[in-house]
């Protein structure tokens, strides 16, 4: 499997979540927060364009002004803050790989908030060392244990790890 | 927490626009379709290709019941959850002998301990049940050392025997003695109970399984070849004393359930709609009840619980964590 922008928020988020979502066993379709999230994603934005596929990512929206391209990425919380803006900064280097160059915004309707995001030399380091990490992680027999965090409580594995 | 759906009624089954419509002699009845997990239908339902196309998209389960109360069969909506790795791994623990033996003892055991956690809250009430607990707990001592499916099987058998037969010290109400397990037909009022219950119940384990990225197909006590589902049937095990027997003997000393709600029928004995009915009720009641989970530190509802229990299993063949059956703690 190709490390992918989803790979890369979960990454941010639980590690085991990555070797879960390699191997497509995939969280609890009925969790509240997931339908939620569903929910969120199919009725924003609706007047503009939306889910764009490039290659093996794909934005939420493009946003286009008169003198730079900008993508956004929309979220139903800023929670996931870190993640997102990670999953952001690949989307931006799997575009600037194909020679774009491009700026980013991430949207927290509900919250009324964006953030812009941008690619440095120091970002991409660092993306480059979670692309090897994650991986590591998806060529390993067995995930890594479940390590209780502060996202635990919300996710849709939660009962399928600690069952 | 999804709902289950029951049917007893003749009608028709339709999509209404992007919801559900039953429409009987008494009416139509819109269902929501959001809310439910299963469809269980007793009656003469008449159904089309839209609605199974419906409930295929809605990831819904149909299970259907003939009058006899025996399972027909289950409309199991293509696969949603779908991970080759897992299928693979669980085909390696069937294959595997000693790994199979392993799972295989573990239902067993989980269902005899549960056995026990009902003999013994009886015990402490009217009952008394010392000698069979005794029996059963040395019955079960054997278990680590079978080497073979039939041998388990074997032992199963024997402790339900003796279970059953406490039925009798269990239940007050002579119009219910159990003399020896009969199947299709049922001989007598409890064996149809027995029956009925546990079929529902592999039927609602068969939904849990769906929801997660196991096969029903490939079970370990149960073989796998000669039918067309067995993994619910080995996961029932563990519950069905907790779930099914516990309610049989609620509707019966509750006297919610009498003699008045079978029929005999065909040789054996069957329970008339209105008593299905009443049974449903009282196992659904059952299904929604909430304990707290130990581990996960939240109230978990008894179906959930079956869920949780394929989430293990699933662990156990995909992570090395080794599964441990769900044992009451009362």
């Amino acid at each position: 499997m190709e490390v992918n922008g989803t790979l890369i928020w979960y990454y941010n988020i639980c590690k085991r979540e990555v070797w879960l979502m390699s191997r497509n066993i995939v969280p609890d379709q009925h969790n509240e927060n997931i339908d939620l999230g569903k929910f969120l994603h199919e009725n924003s934005f609706s007047r503009k364009k939306k889910e764009i596929s490039f290659g093996s990512v794909k934005f939420d929206v493009i946003l286009d002004t008169k003198e730079k391209l900008v993508i956004g990425e929309t979220k139903k919380s800023s929670r996931y803050e870190e993640a997102s803006k990670w999953q952001m900064i690949f989307y931006l280097k799997t575009l600037r790989d194909a020679g774009i160059y491009a700026e980013g915004v991430m949207l927290y309707p509900e919250e009324k908030r964006r953030d812009e995001v941008l690619l440095d030399s120091s970002s991409l380091k660092m993306l480059n060392e979670m692309v090897n990490e994650i991986n590591l992680i998806m060529e390993k027999e067995e995930p890594p244990k479940a390590q209780k965090c502060k996202y635990c409580k919300n996710c849709g594995y939660f009962e399928y790890c600690y069952a | 927490m999804k709902k289950d759906i029951y049917i007893f009624n003749g009608g028709r089954l339709v999509r209404k626009d992007n919801t559900l419509l039953f429409e009987s002699v008494e009416g139509k009845k819109y269902i929501p379709v959001n809310n439910i997990e299963s469809i269980y239908i007793f009656g003469e339902v008449d159904i089309n290709k839209s609605l199974l196309e419906f409930l295929c998209t809605n990831e819904i389960v149909l299970h259907f019941y003939n009058y006899y109360e025996y399972y027909v069969g289950s409309f199991y909506p293509r696969e949603c959850l779908n991970s080759g790795f897992v299928t693979l791994r669980q085909s390696e623990f069937y294959i595997d002998y000693v790994k199979r033996l392993f799972i295989a003892k573990q239902f067993i055991n989980g269902s005899a301990k549960n056995i026990i956690q009902v003999l013994r809250y009886y015990n402490s009430r009217n009952a008394d049940l010392s000698q069979e607990i005794e029996e059963i707990l040395q019955t079960l001592e054997l278990l680590n050392s079978q080497e073979t499916i039939e041998q388990l099987m074997a032992i199963e058998g024997n402790i339900r025997e003796k279970y059953y037969k406490c039925f009798n010290k269990i239940i007050s109400d002579k119009a219910f003695t159990y003399t020896s397990r009969s199947k299709r037909p049922p001989k007598d009022k409890i064996n149809s109970l027995i029956s009925f219950g546990n079929s529902i119940l592999y039927t609602i384990v068969l939904s849990q399984i769906y929801q997660t990225n196991l096969d029903p197909r490939i079970g370990y006590l149960h073989s796998t070849n000669n039918r067309r589902f067995s993994l619910n049937l080995d996961l029932a095990e563990i519950f069905k004393p907790i779930i099914v027997d516990r309610s049989i003997f609620s509707v019966i000393n509750k006297k919610i359930i009498t003699s008045k709600d079978f029929n005999k029928d065909l040789g054996g004995i069957i329970l008339k709609d209105e008593g299905r009915m009443k049974f449903v009720k009282e196992l659904n009641d059952k299904l929604e009840t909430t304990i707290k989970h130990p581990s996960l530190e939240n109230k978990v509802s008894y179906k959930r619980l079956i869920r949780l229990e394929a989430y293990k299993l699933q662990k156990h063949i995909t992570e090395g964590e080794v599964y441990e059956p769900f044992i009451a703690r009362w």
